[in-house]
């Protein structure tokens, strides 16, 4: 599914305005330690966390994430929504536990098969 | 965040005096947080459990889970945390984290920090130092109220000024920065 649709689905907010959110999305991980993401994620996934500071940005651009999605209504730093507008890189948020919210994703065909 | 926990730690045990530091040693990929007091201390059966959080936050409330957070935080990143401490006469709190270690949170807002710190405890000194390598911003509140005269240090547009300082002061040693990472994001 487009991560668009995802977003209209489960109700996101788009937090970076004119980023486009076009791209499939098939696959998601879900951690709030950056290394652990850095060493687990696979490009092009969608990346749940709680996580709102700048290196999140640079996480997702090393490992060609497709987004990150924020927990628990977290408003990400004004410079981090600086940095992945101008890096392309979507960031959504949602009122949502991650356990909810990945429950959710998964029931509409996300997977976090490695 | 750590480091308002810490320093309401020193403020909880009695202290007149506060003195932060930190310290980033680019080259060396090292941050140093350093919280020293003039408090009551700690006695030393109670030293050795000061970052255990079950036992801390039973037996005492003046020491919380600040100190076994931030040694969780700081080991995280291939760091460390020490505690030194002498009944009566102050405790001094030293975190090391690798600078550039992704886990590693931000220093987040000190300018707010401070300004929380000192607004609400004017009658206290705070020493603030902070080195980015061989460059310092310093702010002593003892040298502030001198100037001050009869204004006081809680006075909001005393603590203003102090707040775009700190930020000026901060950004012009280059302070707070992931200076690895930030490479990723040129």
């Amino acid at each position: 599914m487009r991560l668009k649709e995802l977003a209209e689905r489960l109700d996101w907010d788009l937090k970076t305005r004119n980023v486009p959110a076009e791209n499939e999305v098939k696959t998601g991980y879900a951690s709030d330690l950056l290394s652990d993401v850095l060493a687990n994620s696979i490009e092009g996934d969608l990346w749940v966390t709680r996580q709102s500071h700048l290196n999140i940005v640079a996480i997702a651009v090393m490992r060609d994430l497709s987004g990150i999605l924020l927990v628990n209504g977290v408003e990400p730093d004004p410079d981090t929504v600086e940095k992945a507008v101008e890096k392309m890189v979507p960031i959504f948020q949602t009122r949502l536990p991650t356990f909810e919210v990945v429950g959710r994703l998964y029931q509409l065909g996300i997977s976090g098969e490695r | 965040m750590h480091i308002l926990d810490i320093a309401q730690n020193s403020l909880s045990a009695g202290s007149t005096r506060v003195e932060i530091r930190i310290r980033e040693e680019v080259k060396a990929d090292l941050l140093v947080i350093e919280v020293a007091d003039n408090g009551r201390g700690i006695c030393g059966r109670m030293l050795n459990r000061v970052t255990d959080p079950f036992v801390t936050s039973r037996t005492t409330r003046e020491v919380g889970l600040g100190l076994p957070l931030l040694k969780e935080a700081a080991e995280r990143c291939e760091g460390n945390l020490e505690v030194h401490s002498e009944e009566g006469r102050g405790t001094k709190v030293v975190a090391r984290f690798q600078l550039d270690h992704f886990d590693r949170a931000p220093l987040g807002n000190i300018e707010e920090t401070l300004s929380v710190l000192i607004g609400g405890n004017p009658e206290v000194d705070f020493i603030y130092e902070h080195w980015v390598d061989e460059q310092e911003y310093r702010l002593d509140t003892r040298e502030m109220r001198q100037v001050l005269g009869p204004v006081k240090l809680d006075d909001p547009f005393v603590l203003d000024f102090l707040r775009q300082d700190i930020r000026g002061g901060l950004k012009k040693i280059g302070a707070a920065r992931f200076h690895k990472i930030m490479e990723v994001l040129r």
